[in-house]
């Protein structure tokens, strides 16, 4: 009987065929067993550039090309190697220090191999994008070289191996291999010459032990990277491991308690015992935390060390929630933990507790005041973590905190161990051990967290790198584009190649009959201009008016056709809809694409031709659309105006040139347009807007300005919204499931509960809440006639409770909740900015599929592409809006350092222990604590139910919310941090 | 429930009345020379369906060849009244599922023991030519699980927690036509199969939604295996075994059925059940079942009574035929055989199978040389 089984690789007959076995769940709880079968070849390259023979012999691809070499010919050479050597890491290597293996200056001539790949990708994802990104950097020389399919490298499992043995085995013979191969190939140039040395990184004893007996050169990371300059720096980068860990005894006392297992999350979850959602920290107070899971309308609160459990801001997490009698009323007192625990010693871990007394005591008080009063009614759920899903760590900035060193000689290497305290308020204290101390003193630091033990207070992390000095533009600037996720590399070469090869000289063809014509209308003798803030330079949106015949206006919208120059799917596109929004800063301004597009071939620049996206309405003289328009089009500006300059070309009465008229009929137009909306029940929502002046020399910051709105701001505003709302509708139309819109949920009604109750306590006004009609009508009467500005205050503090408006694929919601709530429409979407937002690129490319200007790409028929692009975008719009706040909040504290002013200020909340003042000069906002009024503290009473803060004892006073109040705005410059900061005085 | 079609064989009376007075003889004469208790030799080979949790192939040296194939998947247990107390371990009432501190129940309790169904284990016959509801498969199919049943083991086993089982799924191939009665190939093999089966390695505790080692390495064996290599338990195998007046044959081929006198489906399972049994092995009758003999639908010989040609005189009508054939007892003359099994001879069938070193064993120790 001939047998039936598959022979592998123990076969001598079959020699190229190998199996791979493993079990695989299914979401759906199917377990299955799968068997892939591995066909090993000859001809992977080692990519050397000193081998031939694997030159020779390199699969090619369809161009009859070898895809060019990777590694160099004469690698960096060691003390140990002089005639260079190709480094080998294993899994450990880069799990420990990816950030090591990102620097410039070291690390080159890196052969990472596919088994190594495949494990760093199983065990963190984060980690294998970066890792990706390092073998395509050309510079960096990594190759990827496929072991497990080439026959020579490949290993099978042993009886008995667990798979990690497997794998080190695995990656010591291709240790041993490439030492070989090299060995042959430089054999076959000359006679003399001596092969590259092949290093094996690892971090795994065993492995090592077992390298040596094999005799391959292996080092472990500590002992290679000592070798190298600039160890101390690179040291640094080394992830605080095991190794470390290994070290101490073995400690009784555990701080957290453990995590439920995996399992036991998912069951609670699915039987609807515990609950998923986003752990998200109170900025006000770092030790109470909310969750929000779907189970219930409001969030579930998370209190103190031990229920919050090691979770990070941001974390995926799972809570069981608490017995009713630990309810408790979310908190009224801001605690910060720079000032609780201030005087922590890093090193020692012994005489720690997870909770430390003075922690403790600001918990009790919290306690005791829900215990007093009676507020059954008010308590919250609360919870504690017992498992985190997913963590979200990511590079976090900050400083040294400067109690926390102990010799900070800059000359001193010793490894000390010192606290990093992050920039964003939420996150924990990072314990960081670190040679430099002395000089990290004072500079903005990127750090990483890597573990968090049952047995350590605090996360343990380590140095990435310096940004510069506290202070500092480029530091505060990186740091803040860190912080908010915003890509801020230049554009690569690949997303350059695919700008037109013109360049700046490109023009519109001169030839009607050329292909970029085809479809196009020709309005160039129209009289369009455009109107933006001044000094604008990515023009994206240009306008025009003019008289029918019949009485009625054409009105028409031309926003830059930047679909033209950007092709789905090419590497432009990606990079853009990555970058998803450009990111204004005060003196920055990161491009969503390449400046030759934005500020030239797209820009709607004046006098000169440009391709346009046009939306054309005829409209009566009570601004009733009649018909709507769209077509791609050339267009030419007439003039860039500035909206101070086109509000004084309309009313100077002087100007009766045809352009005027035209942008005189805009104005009439938008102003009922306007008025139908608000009828409509659009909000009319503030936020804090300043602008910062700039001295232009230095572009130091100078004065800080409140924005100004005018009514040319309001005209630009309204047609585009009409934009806008027109092309949602097109696009909606042609694709019911696919189109690419923004909607704008109506909050919950116990988002406005707090606002409403202290109106109504404060002043008797009464905020109704059923819908956003309601919302604008109310708000209009929430006025105080002896204080303008009562009003925009109480409209920024609405805005606050508001959901935030998201894009979203049209066939994942019902048609009823397409609704843009502040605007009062029914259905919306971004089509008048696709030189900055990645929305309105793909809302142009399904505007020309609608009317069938060209074909729509497949990409876009996807629902589940775009739901992964809307997801994206819509992080990216939040980070660009909060990165943009916090560089004019850094401006505005970099325009008042050194001055003092007394300003007037708003109380916009009421801490038991403190209040919260914005001053709308300033737009800043910022906590006044009592303990910072007068030494020693003053006693104080928190009426919470009318909401009054009654302060005794060494200062008198009494604080109401919404209340005016004087205050001093200084700058100082904090002890223990260095850092710079905002403070107010109550005067 | 004779399996009439599958050993129609084309035998003479002569011919048949021959085999069987060979039969007959002490010790008896088989047609191909064996010992009444040896079996033929067998080629077998396990493992061979890389994607099936346990497959195995045996091919007898007439030409017949089945492969079986076992896939587990996990199913939910359907709710059951006398668990209902238990599953409160997941009820939603507040925030208490501190699974392991929930009342202190012996440990006993979560154990798989008693607790496995016999709608666990599914079992399919295939046999070419014949359709998946003809009586063949279907007998063959209710005789193999019987056995498979008749043990709480494998049914336990396939225990998860009070909310999962394992499924099994035993599908059994005939590749060549049923030549001989297939019911030892069939059993042979899917012991086999069963013995080469392995269901991943549990990860979860008590009665989370299960989750599994991804690592098909760690996967355990369905019949475990000691550190020595040594089987707890086997799965049990169903022997054929014919009787010819006194004598007993093991593993009849075709031809000899065709004049058995009974035929007997005997399932064994060898168990180990105490740790210090010096014996080592213990085997366990789980049932017996007669098959119905083939030979009953044999064309009788004509004897020179009945016979014109040779001056006997042809009976009227079929009934006077057979009532004169009761009354010949004529040696060379084929004659179906008629009536039931003697229970003494059961009894020894019993003896012979289950004693020492009997045929049971020596079967057993034949399989176990078949490497899992």
């Amino acid at each position: 009987m001939t047998s039936l089984k598959r022979s592998y690789v123990t076969d001598s007959s079959a020699p190229n065929l190998s199996s791979k076995v493993y079990v695989r769940s299914t979401r759906s709880g199917k377990v299955q067993k799968i068997v892939r079968e591995l066909y090993l070849r000859q001809d992977i390259p080692c990519s050397s550039k000193l081998c031939s023979k694997c030159l020779s012999r390199a699969p090619t691809d369809y161009n009859n090309r070898v895809l060019p070499f990777v590694l160099s010919e004469r690698p960096e050479g060691t003390k140990s190697a002089p005639q260079g050597h190709y480094v080998i890491p294993d899994t450990n290597a880069f799990i420990s220090a990816m950030d090591l293996f990102e620097v410039e200056s070291a690390f080159h001539d890196v052969i990472v191999l596919q088994t190594v790949l495949e494990e760093v990708k199983n065990r963190s994802l984060p980690l294998y994008h970066r890792l990706i990104s390092l073998t395509k950097s050309e510079d960096k020389r990594f190759y990827v070289f496929f072991n497990e399919f080439r026959s020579e490298t490949y290993v099978n499992r042993e009886h008995g191996e667990s798979i990690n043995d497997r794998n080190d085995r695995a990656v010591r013979m291709a240790v041993k291999w490439y030492g070989e191969h090299l060995q042959e190939a430089v054999r076959m140039r000359s006679k003399s010459a001596k092969a590259p040395m092949i290093v094996m990184l690892s971090d795994d004893r065993d492995n090592l032990r077992k390298a040596k007996a094999e005799k391959l050169v292996a080092y472990s990371l500590r002992d290679y990277v000592s070798g190298l300059e600039n160890a101390t720096l690179l040291l640094d980068m080394i992830t605080e491991g095991q190794e470390a860990r290994q070290g101490k005894p073995e400690k009784s006392e555990m701080f957290y308690p453990e995590y439920y297992s995996l399992s036991k999350m998912l069951t609670g979850v699915k039987a609807g015992t515990m609950h998923q959602g986003i752990f998200n920290v109170s900025p006000y107070n770092y030790l109470e935390g909310s969750v929000h899971v779907s189970a219930f309308e409001r969030s579930l609160l998370i209190l103190g060390r031990e229920n919050s459990n090691r979770a990070v801001s941001g974390d995926v997490i799972v809570v069981e929630i608490l017995s009713k009698d630990q309810w408790k009323t979310p908190s009224t007192k801001i605690i910060e933990e720079e000032t609780v625990n201030k005087d922590d010693n890093p090193d020692e871990e012994d005489g720690e507790a997870v909770i430390t007394e003075r922690e403790r005591r600001a918990l009790q008080e919290e306690v005791k005041r829900v215990h007093s009063k009676n507020v059954e009614g008010r308590s919250q759920p609360t919870a504690r973590v017992v498992g985190v899903i997913k963590r979200n760590w990511r590079q976090y900035v900050g400083h040294i905190d400067r109690g926390s060193v102990k010799t900070s000689a800059k000359q001193s290497r010793a490894q000390q161990t010192v606290f990093l305290v992050p920039m964003d308020k939420r996150i924990p204290k990072i314990r960081v051990r670190t040679r430099q101390a002395g000089e990290l003193l004072g500079k903005r630091v990127l750090v990483t967290i890597d573990s968090w033990d049952r047995d350590s207070r605090y996360p343990v992390g380590h140095f990435v790198r310096s940004l510069g000095e506290l202070e500092s533009k480029e530091a505060e600037t990186e740091a803040l584009l860190l912080e908010y996720d915003v890509q801020y590399r230049p554009f690569p070469k690949t997303v350059l190649d695919c700008l037109p090869s013109e360049g700046h000289d490109w023009k519109v063809p001169a030839s009607v009959d050329d292909p970029g014509w085809k479809g196009r209308r020709d309005l160039r003798d129209l009289l369009v201009c455009s109107i933006d803030p001044p000094g604008c330079v990515d023009i994206d949106d240009a306008l025009h008016a003019r008289p029918l015949p019949n009485g009625n206006f054409e009105v028409g919208v031309h926003i830059a056709d930047v679909s033209h120059f950007v092709k789905p799917n090419n590497a432009m596109d990606k990079e853009a809809s990555m970058r998803g929004t450009t990111v204004y800063l005060v003196d920055k301004r990161i491009d969503m694409l390449p400046m030759l597009l934005g500020t030239d071939l797209c820009s709607l620049k004046p006098y000169v031709e440009r391709y346009a996206f046009s939306v054309l309405w005829e409209i009566t003289a009570d601004a009733d659309i009649v018909k709507s328009e769209f077509t791609k089009s050339v267009i030419r500006s007439r003039e860039a105006f500035a909206y101070e300059q086109a509000q004084i070309r309309i009313d100077d009465k002087s100007q009766q040139d045809d352009l005027t008229k035209g942008i005189r009929t805009l104005m009439m137009l938008s102003k009922k347009l306007n008025k139908k909306r608000m009828d409509a029940g659009a909000l009319n929502l503030a936020s804090p807007e300043v602008r910062v002046e700039a001295e232009s020399e230095t572009s130091d910051p100078a004065d800080v300005k409140v924005k100004k709105m005018l009514d040319t701001n309001s005209l630009v505003e309204e047609f585009m919204l009409l934009a806008n709302i027109s092309v949602a509708r097109k696009i909606y139309e042609a694709f019911p499931q696919t189109a690419l819109l923004r909607r704008h949920a109506a909050p919950p009604k116990t988002n406005f509960e707090e606002l409403a109750n202290q109106l109504q306590v404060k002043r008797g006004l009464e905020l109704r809440t059923d819908s956003s009609k309601a919302v604008a009508d109310s708000l209009d009467t929430c006025v105080d006639p002896s204080e303008p500005f009562f009003n925009t205050l109480i409209r920024i503090m609405a805005t606050r409770c508001m959901m935030s408006a998201e894009y979203f694929c049209s066939g994942t919601q019902a048609y009823s909740e397409f609704r843009h709530y502040g605007l009062a429409s029914e259905i919306y979407t971004h089509f008048t900015s696709p030189i900055r937002r990645y929305a309105d690129l793909e809302a142009h490319r399904q505007l020309a599929a609608a009317i069938e200007y060209e074909q729509l790409d497949p990409s876009l028929h996807s629902k589940a592409k775009l739901e992964g692009i809307c997801k994206n975008i819509n992080v990216r719009h939040r980070n660009a809006q909060m990165a943009g706040r916090a560089s004019v909040e850094y401006y505005v504290g970099q325009a008042l350092k050194g001055r003092v002013c007394d300003e007037e200020g708003f109380v916009m909340k009421i801490f038991s222990n403190g209040f919260v003042v914005f001053v709308p000069k300033f737009g800043i906002e910022s906590a006044i604590k009592l303990r910072d009024l007068a030494v020693p503290e003053p006693e104080s009473t928190l009426d919470y139910e009318n909401y009054i803060l009654t302060i005794s004892g060494s200062k008198n006073a009494k604080v109401e919310l919404f209340q005016k109040v004087k205050v001093r705005i200084s700058d100082v410059q904090e002890e223990s941090t260095g850092k710079r900061k905002i403070k107010l005085g109550l005067l | 429930m004779a399996p009439a079609a599958t050993s129609q064989v084309l035998l003479s009376p002569a011919e048949l009345s021959f085999l069987h007075s060979s039969l007959l003889l002490q010790p008896p004469v088989r047609p191909d020379g064996r010992a009444p208790n040896q079996f033929r030799p067998l080629v077998a080979e396990t493992d061979i369906l890389p994607g099936a949790n346990g497959s195995a192939r045996i091919c007898f040296p007439d030409g017949t060849e089945a492969i079986v194939g076992i896939k587990a998947e996990v199913e939910k247990s359907q709710w059951r009244a006398n668990l209902s107390e238990d599953g409160a371990h997941l009820g939603t009432g507040g925030g208490d599922v501190e699974m392991e501190e929930d009342g202190g129940k012996p440990q006993e309790e979560a154990s798989s023991h008693g607790n496995g169904e016999m709608s666990w284990i599914e079992l399919s016959i295939e046999i070419p030519g014949f359709r998946d509801d003809d009586p063949l498969p279907i007998f063959l199919a209710a005789m193999l699980s019987e056995g498979l049943l008749a043990g709480e083991e494998l049914k336990d086993r396939l225990w998860i927690n009070r909310r999962f089982h394992w499924k099994l799924y035993i599908d059994i191939l005939l590749l060549s036509p049923p030549l001989s009665y297939p019911l030892p190939l069939l059993s042979l093999t899917t012991h086999l199969a069963l013995l080469s089966s392995r269901i991943p390695k549990l990860k979860s505790e008590q009665d989370e939604d299960p989750l599994f080692d991804d690592d098909w390495e760690a996967s355990l064996y369905l019949y475990p295996k000691l550190p020595t290599g040594k089987r707890i338990d086997r799965p049990p195998i169903t022997l054929l075994v014919m009787a010819v007046g006194s004598n007993i044959i093991f593993d009849p081929s075709k031809e000899e059925l065709a004049v058995a006198e009974a035929v007997l489906a005997v399932s064994v399972r060898e168990s180990q059940r105490r740790e210090n049994d010096t014996s080592g092995r213990r085997l366990n009758l789980l049932s017996i079942r007669s098959v119905d003999s083939p030979s009953r639908l044999t064309p009788s010989g004509v004897p020179n009574t009945m016979n014109t040609a040779t001056g006997g005189s042809a009976p009227v009508s079929s009934q006077d035929a057979v009532a004169q054939r009761e009354s010949i007892d004529q040696k060379g003359v084929w004659n179906p055989p008629r009536g039931g099994v003697k229970r003494a001879l059961i009894t020894r069938i019993i003896k012979l199978v289950l004693e020492p070193n009997g045929v049971a064993q020596e079967v057993m120790d034949g399989l176990n040389g078949v490497e899992v």
